[in-house]
């Protein structure tokens, strides 16, 4: 039909008709256009052009055309033509094993319905190629076809046909030309391109051609790094043989040997040139070395190398440049200019945090190193982000700082830190049979709390978080005993210094059970109840990886007809104790806080009780002489009774007597009157060194040492607080204050008399190698060495009458459970009583971190 | 079985079309999301799914559920531009946005969309009947970017690093000018000025005595009696105290 139009008339829309679809609806490809009929349009005009560029954008058709099919006065009727791109309905992959054609629909994302155009094509067999040539089948051919599939609407098949053909090696290398160098010292620079080799199973013989073309490059550095700075490869040729593998040529040049001459910088104002000369590390003479003077000045494989461009990063001049200049060459000797660009040093402007959906910015702000207003220091971004690692709050793989809006004229810098939230809380839920009865526990841990909130109905999503404080409630019930604690940390008391305020509350419960073990006696019970107040500052001196810590803590024991042979002489009384604790410790361990690869941690404390026994005028060592501490029968009567040796009086020896001496003293009295306040002071240390060996190898050497002491040797060592040393040494469950001192290799406790130690020493030798350590879960193994041992006094200590074993295990460490592990050990010595080794022992360890 | 149950199980669209109106003309939002949820995807494109894209995002935003929200009001407005609800749904899918805008101590990736959506509102319809509502939420997400600023500016005080403090409130008052925390970040400037000069060593002393003086006069020339104006009164007196030991 032949119309004459203007050049872009405008028109009415009276209709529009879609012409040449498959598979879609036409209704819904003009809804698409947004072309409604009765609006005005121009034909040919703007709005034409932009529905058609809208509908090429769909990467749906192969071809979009307009047509004027009528004109009715003011209207116009359109037709709109498309042909669609096929979508692929199936593929079929031949010449592979079913599994493998699986993974490769998979990886080259061959789905069905995609649309089938050249460049998908030619993108696919561009894969492929690809895929089996790095994996050293050089002689791959990848043929694809399509075919009209007759089952659907515009569908095609994909048929792909890959013949990998046999993996292709390199028979051998021969080098031409090298006089200086040696053919072996050649291959071992080419780190990726080798010749076939019997025995060599780590690096497997292959020819890929980008590896090769980056291999010729390290060839030539290998000769610059050896002063040979004209290098150069003249030709090289790969040769195909008939059996399969490959042949490789290289003829090299060797040229002279060079030497550094004078090194002159020009351009620095900040530092002098002698300053400069001694990070540079190069002196006139030296032979030449392209690769070295190119690593002093700029590092690329060490972030926070020590070369000429991170010493004016650290200080400020951001926007540095420094090239080196090759200005003369003569015989052998090549003079260089260091030519520096310092620009104005940096300050930062605006230092923002961004990621942080739950964290508040307070808690992130306090630990940033870089400050508005401050110099740019690039180390200082690099310790912020470290830092911030160690908070726990982040995940720490994610910590990204970004440099934004740079102003070299203006000499000012922002910072954004990217980081990403991660979980921290922990929950404990378990429930089991033991001791007799069901035990449940209750654990919960929230690391990143708002204590704030604690009220605020709003902030439970699902608990009040985000103000860095942790909050930890756990509960343990079982028939005979029943535990309760709560603790609470806030890490800058007040908001203004890293001052750390905690406190916790916990009541333990202990019951006897009945006579015939049936069922708990509740008046025979065993009742502690504690309170703990400390505080802790991060010292600036001698550096701020200190921290000095003070705290309080009383503890109330009620024990009602609960006769512990040995612990406590008596069954019936109350003890109660208030001990202040001193700790200096430090802990500057990086990066990773569940798998540090570097730096030590150490604690030495001292926890003491007032000296009562020096004021209050009571000669404990004539107690029993006293009338007061005497036995007497139910009457009143002073009396004489024999005991066994548990202490229990023998009733049938049982005599009245007339006078104090000859009664016998009432043990249970005396150690009531000795316990009612405890009085003690022990000492503690317990060092970690962490250290990156090869690798990912890091060794932890650990040291520990502990003494529990009496003021008053009348009134004796108490029978809390001591050590227990042997096993996992997990405290779970502590009676008495006692401490658990982990020694794999041995039982629980076993190298501790019944009533616990007062002095010990233990050594150990970990080597620890990371599986994975991701954020969902961290897993390392590890192998150790341990020694130690405890002993009844200190008289009796012996530091290298120690106990040894060997060992080795594996961690797991989850955010949601905190750290899991399995070890097994072998203890060398005999346990007190034996005399052939302890043999294996299976220690589990939950919760613990160290 | 419920009729709802069973129709959610049914293949036949019309009928779960007709129930999830039904439901929804009923004000049982959640019941209806689930069937549009089922049946929008087979009425893009035509004539009906121009009302029920509609419902779907309304029953979203009516259930508290934004962010899905502010995508379904979007993807409406974009999808049917010409519709007589494109004003609304553009309006609500800015609102749902700022909705999700977090309290200001934390990212604020969400208040920035929120702006930014809102702007270009505020742009395309000018004379919509909701522009004095967006203005005022554009302000109030504003004053809360304001505040996050603030407040940042304000703990380097508290942490006694008062360099980086007054830098910081340097960059908020000259970023923005029209904050309603002007008169803080003036009074606070000052404060992190104040302490720095006292604390400060002797040669740099009387510089930085002046430095906080003149922020004083600055806040008092905007902001006569002020709700500061007795504690800066009282720095001033510090400050004046101690400027008369350099005059001698």
């Amino acid at each position: 039909q032949e119309t004459n139009i203007d050049k872009g008339k405008k028109y009415i829309l009276g209709g529009i008709e879609v012409t040449g679809v498959k598979s879609y609806n036409e209704q819904t490809v003009v809804t698409f256009t947004g072309l409604q009929v009765g609006q005005e349009i121009t034909v040919p005009g703007e709005k034409i052009s932009k529905v058609i560029t809208k509908l090429w954008n769909l990467n749906l058709f192969s071809d979009i055309s307009f047509y004027i099919t009528r004109v009715e006065g003011e209207k116009v009727f359109l037709e709109l033509q498309i042909v669609e791109l096929p979508t692929l309905s199936d593929v079929k992959i031949t010449g592979l094993k079913k599994k493998k054609t699986d993974d490769i629909i998979k990886e080259a994302e061959l789905k069905r319905g995609k649309k089938v155009t050249e460049s998908f094509i030619a993108n696919t067999k561009n894969y492929l190629l690809n895929k089996y040539k790095k994996q050293g089948y050089l002689n791959t051919k990848v043929l694809i076809n399509t075919v009209a599939d007759t089952s659907e609407a515009n569908a095609v098949k994909m048929i792909v046909n890959i013949d990998t053909d046999e993996k292709v090696k390199v028979k051998d290398i021969v080098f031409e030309g090298n006089e200086k160098l040696k053919d072996k010292q050649l291959r071992k620079a080419m780190k990726n391109t080798k010749q076939r080799q019997f025995g060599r199973f780590w690096k497997k013989s292959k020819f890929i051609p980008e590896d090769y073309s980056t291999d010729l490059t390290s060839l030539i550095d290998a000769y610059k790094e050896k002063g040979y700075r004209d290098a150069r490869v003249l030709n090289d040729s790969v040769i195909y043989n008939d059996d399969n593998t490959i042949g490789i040529n290289i003829a090299v040049e060797e040229g002279e040997r060079y030497y550094f001459g004078n090194i002159d910088f020009v351009g620095n104002a900040a530092y002098t040139d002698r300053e400069l000369a001694r990070v540079l590390g190069i002196k006139k003479g030296d032979v030449y070395n392209g690769v070295l003077l190119r690593k002093r000045i700029a590092d690329d494989t060490k972030p926070d190398g020590n070369d000429i461009t991170n010493y004016y990063q650290n200080t400020g001049y951001l926007f540095s440049r420094i090239n080196p200049v090759e200005v003369s060459a003569q015989n052998d000797t090549i003079d260089f200019e260091i030519r520096i660009i310092e620009g104005k040093p940096a300050y930062f402007n605006n230092v923002t945090v961004a990621g942080n959906d739950r964290t508040n910015d307070h808690v992130i702000y306090r630990n940033l190193r870089t400050r508005p207003g401050q110099l740019y220091r690039k180390e200082n971004v690099f310790r912020t982000i470290r830092e911030l690692g160690a908070l726990g709050y982040f995940d720490a793989e994610q910590l990204n700082p970004q440099i934004l809006n740079p102003d070299p004229d203006a000499g000012t810098v922002d910072i954004q830190y990217g980081v990403v939230e991660a979980g921290s809380s922990q929950i404990e839920l378990q429930g089991g049979y033991g001791g007799g009865g069901f035990i449940g526990t209750l654990g919960l841990r929230f690391n990143n709390f708002s204590i704030k909130n604690l009220f605020n109905k709003e902030a439970y999503k699902p608990v009040p978080m985000g103000d860095g404080q942790t909050l930890a409630l756990r509960l343990q019930a079982s028939k005979f005993y029943q535990t309760y604690s709560f603790s609470f940390i806030e890490p800058w008391l007040g908001g203004r210094k890293p001052v750390q305020f905690s406190t916790s509350l916990s009541r333990t419960l202990q019951f006897r059970p009945t006579i015939d073990y049936r069922d708990v006696d509740k008046d025979q019970r065993f009742v502690i109840t504690g309170i703990n107040v400390g505080l802790a500052k991060r010292l600036e001196w001698p550096d701020d990886t200190f921290q000095l810590s003070h705290s309080l803590s009383y503890q109330h024991y009620d024990i009602q007809n609960y006769a512990i042979g040995g612990i406590f002489p008596f069954s019936n009384g109350v003890s109660q104790s208030l001990a202040y604790t001193v700790a200096l410790s430090r802990d500057n361990t990086y990066t990773n806080p569940i798998f540090p690869t570097g730096g030590s941690k150490f604690v030495i404390s001292a926890r003491l009780t007032p000296p009562y026994s020096l004021f209050n005028g009571v000669d404990y060592a004539d107690l029993g002489n006293q009338e007061a501490y005497k036995d007497r029968n139910s009457n009143g009567y002073l009396v004489h009774v024999e005991r066994d040796a548990n202490g229990n009086k023998i009733a049938s020896t049982e005599k009245v007597v007339a006078t104090v001496d000859e009664a016998s003293t009432d043990i249970a009295k005396v150690g009531q009157k000795k316990l009612n306040w405890l009085e003690y002071y022990k000492i503690k240390f317990q060092g970690d060194w962490y250290k990156q060996l090869v690798g990912d190898l890091v060794l932890r050497t650990n040291a520990e040492f502990g003494f529990l002491g009496a003021y008053n040797q009348d009134r004796g060592i108490v029978p809390f607080e001591r050590f227990y040393v042997g096993g996992d040494g997990l405290g779970n469950y502590a009676l008495d204050g006692r401490e658990n001192i982990q020694l794999r290799g041995y039982p629980n406790n076993s190298l501790s008399a019944r009533d616990g130690s007062t002095i010990f020493n233990k050594f150990s030798l970990e080597l620890r190698y990371p599986i994975t350590l991701k954020q969902t879960a961290s897993i390392y193994t590890l192998g150790f060495l341990e020694a130690g041992n405890a002993f009844e006094s200190f008289d009796e200590y012996s530091p290298f009458d120690i106990k040894r074993s060997a060992g080795l295990g594996v961690r797991i460490f989850m955010p949601a459970f905190g750290l899991l592990g399995i070890d097994f050990a072998y203890g060398f010595d005999p346990v007190s009583g034996g005399n052939t080794p302890n043999g294996w022992e299976t220690h589990f360890i939950i919760g613990q971190q160290f | 079985c419920s009729e709802y149950q069973k129709t959610l199980k049914n293949t036949d669209v019309k009928a779960k079309y007709d129930l999830a109106e039904k439901l929804y003309e009923a004000g049982d939002y959640k019941r209806a999301l689930r069937l549009f949820e089922q049946i929008a995807p087979s009425y893009v494109g035509k004539p009906q799914g121009e009302r029920i894209l509609y419902f779907f995002a309304d029953s979203y935003y009516k259930t508290e559920d934004y962010y899905l929200a502010a995508y379904q009001f979007e993807r409406f407005s974009k999808s049917y531009p010409r519709s007589d609800k494109s004003e609304e749904a553009a309006f609500l899918s800015a609102r749902s946005k700022f909705m999700l805008s977090p309290k200001y101590s934390v990212d604020q990736t969400e208040t920035t969309e929120a702006i930014d959506r809102l702007q270009i509102f505020i742009n395309n319809y000018p004379n919509s009947a909701y522009m004095e509502e967006a203005n005022e939420m554009v302000k109030t997400l504003r004053n809360k970017l304001d505040k996050k600023s603030f407040e940042v500016a304000k703990q380097y005080n508290t942490l006694s690093d008062y360099k980086a403090s007054i830098k910081a409130f340097e960059l908020f008052l000259s970023d923005s000018p029209g904050s309603v925390y002007r008169e803080d970040a003036l009074f606070y400037k000052m404060t992190a000025e104040y302490n720095l000069a006292v604390n400060s060593i002797p040669a740099r002393m009387e510089e930085r005595l002046i430095t906080a003086k003149s922020t004083y006069e600055t806040l008092i020339k905007y902001f006569p009696e002020g709700k500061y104006q007795k504690d800066a009164d009282k720095m001033l007196d510090v400050i004046n105290n101690e400027l008369q030991k350099f005059s001698k």
